[in-house]
């Protein structure tokens, strides 16, 4: 058999991930597409019919705005219904709280809180709909979907935190095109999507989740100031608030009915100066819009019916009178928005809209002017069939057909996909000519124009419908050359892991490390293995299995302990023979059973997945109990964790005072926490203060740099004992093979460095979820830090009897139930965005990205850096007879191989089984997210695999570098040695490259460490002395009015950035922290309309645009 | 069957007949638990479960005791009813044992389960320990042949290893179908556990009898 060099396989390796890379990238870029679009934008030719020879442009899209605007009412034959338009955007609002459902009304208190809005709703002043949004239900997308009329790729969550201005044709587009004058309120997104866009606006930032109220105010204080102007056309308000309180506390928290009696007056004072003003200014619309409703406990995201339940309410139509108990039931898309406001405004709809108009706000316009706007829309619809259907020509089905006056119409249309469409639109085309050359003569009938309108719904619902599918449109080559490039990976990598797992075995063999009684025992725990790869690839194909996929971990992992279990008893020895082997039987007996029971209790920790998650659970249990309690496990959980890892690192305990310095440095972090948890963690308050962000920096860079400092300086200084040299021909012998390990002392050495790096890494990251995690979270950080700690320490006494690579894909298995633990899961809600912006200044995307990583990931990358500590425990078994490469491939081998092999197999699986599943009803809801999921916990794979290898690979080359210089010394003194002097070259030449290498580590080291102290520090400087010199007075000036917070500490007061010469307000990032003041008064207020409680908010609006953090924390 | 208990075997063997005998009269007694659920209270186990599962360990409890009693081994040193004593005693520590495995691996903890658990693990104790504390007592070695290396030897070592790792088995695939979202009655902690337990346990029954039988042609020819 041919042994494999340690470099070889390392290319072949790496070789392996990148082709698996590219691989996944590719199938990424062409299964979730960009979405497929029109260039351009709508002009004067969509209110032509879409001809057939398709060449005609009119090229005089530069008309001067109001020419434009005339020329669209003249070509649109619809007299304007409106001049004007509010957009009410109320973010989160499900259209059950306004219309109720299924034929109910909303609940009482909900019906109760909007009084205004349902007397609207009863006298049929106003007609809403639930307006299905599609997935993903972020705030993002949906606004595109609503002006725009398109669906988004699905891939546009990810741009939902790096908003980019929107290129494609829309009705703001379209408005600003006839010369409308835009204003904006509310949300920054549209100052994202649309730069430059709005004369006025003032965007309020969503980044800061807990404040409920002031980011309303913010949008409400505008409000008297522009209804009373008339110098805009469009007025779009975007409220946050109502998203925020179900982020904090769900549907039915308390803070609900104020906060939708907060929105009931918005809507009243809009109506009523509609209504004072309608002459003047001409007929203004209100559209009361939200872009996603929310889910039992307040998250979006998925495509459950809360999430997607938006609301669409048109109030000031006029002529209108609903019947008010089909309201509940009046169903619409979300994407129908669009084409039904550029119709009744009078703008071409855009070009990619497939949404259809909705009929009942038509009902104030004329039989004929209904029938024109049926038309536009699908000739619009038409447009985007025949973009998207290569064959689509009509020409053959020929307008002649009804020339001779009697149509051959209500054809059945069933033949091919073209053709239906053709024959389905000719159809319309048909009965509406007819019907118009019969309104000449006088001779139309109801029936005619019924018909004509139902053939044109029947084409558009049937377009809508096929187009909106067809966002799914997929690159085949794309996707086959990737999944190849995937199972290639995949081939390569189980190849290699074979490869290894046979070297191995020969050589302990070769060692007769397996007696023979051993050589006998099944293979129970390696068959089991297997299997269990086995039936995660095959439950990834159900979805319900994907929802609830962490079901499916913990039982595989508790199985899998019950087996190691079951042999650890097999091992223990006869009772007859008590050797002292029993003792350590009984202690893996122990381990397993305190895996078992941390397991248990993290399983119940959180009730995760979709079906289940009502039931109750740990988590649940400890938030209802109140915040003392929650505050007390996680101080106890923080405690503990800081206890475990000391008493973990004096485990080693040949090493003093190596385990001095280093326990030390992390000593001090982990006090750090300690003091965070108990200053900031108490509300949500605090949690996002100035200070508490600068506390966090801190600890940012002390645990960074005690750790890379941990990792790199150890190998540098962990004392290698020289043994006696022996004769000189094992020194010339060391010189052919660079750095020899013939000597034991080495390896010791490297196991001890190993231990505390991995150590290290081990307890900093804990110490780091500690701090962003939730605290809720605190106790299953403890519990998983206990399994990794107690399965280390069984691996370690259970020698040789399980192989290496069984104990890896436990430990993998820990990591993924241990995911699911920590209550995440696989439907993107889940993912904790607030505490992606702990210690974080100012919006950055790169930042809060990599924290909302590390914070989903905590578990599996936990394990990944135990494997550090598991190479050191189990990883230099052998010792004789192996030249420096191999020992470091079967060090490394396993621990590196075998995540990334489970990896490629999961991953490889999971795509093909997206594959197939394309067609899925819940391709977009369950599978898709999901798949984004395997992706991340990828790229977590090959962070800890990147950093394992490399801590590996350097620790050992710094020791062995170390050693022969050692040898070196050694000679010198031992003069009566004659050393060749070609030896003395290779020496020096070693020496003095082992000197560069220690010092350019040290630079290394101490650069990082310092950087980051300085930033920690100018962090701290930076706090009194930011804002003085671009707006000394500001402060004082705008904060001390502030009655109802007597103690206001002028020591942290907030970073300006960006201020002065701004047209605008200024923009504050955070506010300076108002203890506990509105803590105590807000949260028992369910019945006092909020903007009462904080009376001296009106001072402060003036100078500054958002104050965050006044919310009330969470309340339940 | 007197001489082949003074040989070496310290166990008494047993016969396929035997064998057949005691599965039979274990699987007639599942069944007659069940039939008088269903007849007599008019509860299965998706409308009743802990009273339908108290009903078959109740009625299976005295057959398995009293039938596999006669199996003991070294029936000179221990009584019959010390065996059975040994079986009574072992039925509550094995469902504790079975309810501990079940809640590690995921059985829901609480109040309203709790009858349900507890009578599941008594009948499981029926299924695995029982027998087995029965016929072996506290021999350690016995119990680590039977369960940890599942090495049968003897012809009452198959009678008691397999239909105990049948149950254990079953128990362990009835529990995939429970996170599926069939909305079925039958997905609830512990009914189709148990479905998946008396199924196994009926098959490896069937298991063992078929390979004490296939044991005993083998060994015929050899005493020839």
């Amino acid at each position: 058999m041919s042994q494999m060099t340690c470099k070889s396989l390392a290319i072949i390796t790496l070789a392996g991930v990148i082709i698996q890379m590219i691989g996944l990238s590719l199938f990424v870029w062409g299964f979730f597409p960009v979405k497929p679009a029109l260039t351009g934008v709508s002009g004067p030719e969509s209110y032509r019919a879409p001809a057939f020879d398709s060449d005609e442009n009119y090229g005089n899209i530069s008309l001067p705005p109001h020419q434009l605007r005339s020329l669209y009412q003249d070509l649109s034959g619809i007299p304007p219904s409106f001049d004007r338009l509010i957009l009410l955007v109320i973010d989160g609002l499900p259209a059950e709280f306004v219309l109720g459902k299924d034929g109910n009304p909303p609940r009482k208190a909900f019906m109760e809180a909007m009084p205004y809005t349902q007397s609207l709703l009863a006298n049929g002043m106003a007609i809403g709909y639930h307006a299905k949004a599609a997935p993903p239900t972020v705030t993002m997308p949906r606004l595109k979907a609503m002006v725009s009329g398109a669906i988004g790729g699905f891939l546009d969550v990810a741009f939902n935190f790096n908003t980019q201005a929107m290129a494609d044709d829309n009705l703001l587009g379209q408005f600003s095109s006839i010369g409308w004058k835009m204003v904006m309120h509310g949300d920054d997104t549209w100052l994202k999507l649309f730069p430059g866009l709005f004369t006025r606006h003032d965007g309020v930032s969503s980044f800061f989740v807990k404040d409920t109220i002031q980011v309303d105010q913010n949008v409400s204080r505008h409000l008297v100031d522009e209804l009373s102007r008339d110098d805009w056309n469009l007025l779009i308000l975007h409220y946050l608030g109502l998203d925020h309180v179900g982020h904090i506390g769900g549907r039915s928290s308390l803070l609900m009915a104020p906060k939708l009696a907060e929105m009931d007056e918005v809507v009243k004072m809009i109506h009523t100066s509609i209504l004072t003003r309608e002459n003047d200014q001409g007929w203004t619309l209100l559209v009361v819009v939200s872009d996603h409703g929310m889910t039992e406990n307040g998250n979006h995201g998925g495509s459950s019916f809360e999430e997607a339940d938006s609301l669409a309410l048109f109030v000031g139509l006029r002529g209108h009178v609903s019947d008010y108990k089909s309201a509940t039931q009046n169903t619409a898309q979300q994407v129908d928005i669009a084409p039904t406001l550029a119709l009744l405004l009078g703008v071409p709809i855009p070009k990619n809209n497939v949404g259809v108009l909705i009929d009942e706000t038509f009902d104030q316009l004329k039989d004929d002017h209904q029938l024109r706007a049926l038309e536009l829309n699908s000739w619009q619809l038409f447009r985007l069939l025949d973009a998207q259907i290569s064959c689509l020509s009509c020409a053959n089905i020929s307008l002649n057909d009804f020339s001779d006056g009697q149509p051959s119409v209500t054809t059945e249309c069933n033949d091919s996909l073209e053709k239906m469409f053709c024959c389905l639109y000719m159809n319309a085309a048909v009965l509406h000519s007819t019907w118009k050359s019969k309104k000449v003569s006088q001779s139309s009938s109801w029936e005619d124009y019924n018909s004509t309108v139902i053939a044109y719904h029947k084409f558009l619902k049937t377009a809508s419908e096929w187009l909106s599918s067809r966002a799914t449109d997929k690159p085949v080559d794309l996707l086959a050359f990737g999944v190849t490039a995937m199972l290639l990976s995949c081939l390569v990598l189980l190849s290699l892991t074979l490869h290894m797992g046979r070297e191995i075995n020969l050589i302990e063999k070769l060692h007769h490390y397996h007696s023979n009684n051993d050589m006998q025992m099944c293979f129970l725990d390696e068959i089991f293995v297997l299997g269990v790869i086995l039936i995660l690839v095959i439950s990834m194909a159900s979805s319900s299995m994907v929802e609830e996929e962490h079901y499916i971990w913990h039982f595989m992992s508790s199985t899998l302990f019950l087996i190691l279990l079951r042999k650890t008893v097999q091992l223990l020895p006869a009772q007859n023979s008590l050797s002292k082997g029993t003792k350590n039987f009984k202690f893996q007996m122990c381990s397993v059973f305190v895996l078992l029971i941390s397991g248990r209790i993290l399983r119940g920790c959180h009730q995760g997945g979709v079906n289940w998650t009502h039931l109750p659970d740990i988590s649940k249990w400890l938030e209802n109990s109140g915040g003392v309690h929650v505050k007390t496990v996680q101080l106890v959980s923080g405690v503990s964790v800081v206890i475990l890892g000391f008493c973990f690192l004096s485990l080693l305990s040949s090493k003093k005072n190596v385990i001095l310095v280093v326990g030390f440095n992390f000593l001090v972090s982990g006090l750090l926490v300690l003091v965070h948890i108990v200053k900031y963690q108490e509300n949500a308050f605090a949690r996002s203060s100035y200070g508490a962000t600068i506390s966090a920096q801190m600890i940012y860079a002390v645990l960074g740099s005690t750790t890379v400092g941990t990792a790199v300086l150890l190998p540098w200084f962990m004392p290698i004992q020289i043994s006696k040299v022996g004769s000189s021909r094992d020194i010339y012998s060391s010189i052919s093979v660079p750095s020899d390990v013939k000597d034991k002392s080495l390896l010791m050495a490297l196991k001890d460095s190993l231990y505390v790096i991995g150590w290290a890494y081990i307890f900093s990251w804990c110490l780091l979820q500690l701090l962003l995690q939730q605290p809720i979270n605190a106790m299953p950080i403890l519990l998983l830090l206990v399994q990794i700690l107690t399965s280390l320490l069984h691996f370690s006494y259970s020698g040789l009897h399980h192989k290496e690579w069984v104990e890896i894909s436990t430990l993998y298995f820990l990591g993924m139930a241990g995911h699911f633990a920590l209550g995440n899961s696989n439907s993107l809600a889940t993912i904790d965005v607030a505490g992606a912006f702990i210690g974080i200044s100012s919006h950055s995307t790169l930042l809060s990205g990599v924290l909302m990583l590390i914070i989903t990931y905590a578990s599996p990358l936990l394990v990944l850096f135990a494997l550090v500590v598991y190479m050191s425990v189990k990883g230099c078994l052998v010792t004789q007879n192996v030249n420096s490469g191999h020992l470091l491939q079967t060090m490394l081998g396993f621990p590196c191989l075998v995540p990334l092999t489970l990896n490629s197999i999961l991953l490889t699986a999971y795509t093909i089984v997206l594959l197939l599943m394309r067609n899925h009803l819940f391709v977009w809801s369950v599978f898709s997210p999901k798949y984004l999921y395997v992706c991340a916990t990828s790229v977590c794979i090959y962070i800890g695999i990147f950093v394992v290898a490399a801590t590996g690979t350097y620790t050992y080359l710094v020791l062995g570098k170390r050693k022969i210089m050692q040898y070196i010394e050694l000679l010198q003194k031992n003069q009566e040695l004659v050393v060749p002097a070609a030896f003395h070259r290779i020496s020096f030449k070693n020496m003095a490259a082992l000197k560069h290498c220690f010092l350019l580590s040290m630079i290394v080291a101490f650069s990082l460490s310092s950087f980051q102290m300085s930033m920690a520090a100018r962090n701290l400087l930076q706090a009194p002395a930011g804002p003085l010199p671009t707006l000394p007075p500001m402060p004082k000036v705008a904060l001390p009015p502030m009655p109802s917070i007597p103690t206001l500490p002028q020591a942290t007061l907030p970073p300006l950035p960006t201020l002065p010469n701004q047209p605008t307000l200024p923009k504050l990032p955070t506010l300076p922290p108002m203890p506990a003041a509105p803590k105590v008064t807000l949260p028992p207020l369910p019945s006092n309309p909020i903007p009462t409680t904080i009376p001296s908010i009106p001072n402060i609006p003036s100078t500054i645009p958002t104050i965050p953090f006044l919310s009330p924390p969470p309340s339940n | 069957m007197v001489k082949a208990s003074t040989t070496e075997n310290p166990s008494q063997s047993v016969s396929p007949m035997q064998t057949f005998f005691i599965h039979l009269i274990c699987g007639v007694g599942l069944a007659v638990g069940l039939w008088v659920a269903h007849n007599f209270y008019s509860i299965s186990l998706i409308s009743n479960p802990s009273r339908t599962l108290r009903l078959i360990w109740v009625t299976m409890c005295p057959l398995v005791i009293l039938f596999y009693s006669c199996f003991r081994k070294n029936p000179e040193k221990c009584s019959y009813l010390k065996a059975v004593i040994r079986g009574v005693l072992a039925l509550p520590i094995g469902a504790l044992v079975n309810a501990l495995g079940a809640i590690a691996l995921g059985a829901p903890v609480g109040i309203q389960y709790f009858p349900k658990t507890v009578n599941w693990s008594l009948l499981m104790s029926l299924f695995t320990f029982v027998p087995a504390a029965s016929v072996f007592g506290s021999s350690w070695e016995d119990w680590r042949r039977i369960f940890a290396h599942t090495k049968p030897n003897a012809s009452v070592d198959y009678m008691i290893c397999l239909p105990a790792h049948g149950a254990v088995i079953g128990a362990w695939f009835g529990a995939w179908p429970m996170p599926l979202d069939w909305e079925r009655p039958w997905q609830e902690w512990p009914i189709c556990v148990s479905y998946g337990a008396m199924a196994g346990y009926l098959i490896t029954m069937v298991l063992s009898f078929v390979l004490v039988l296939a044991r005993g042609r083998q060994q015929h020819p050899k005493a020839d």
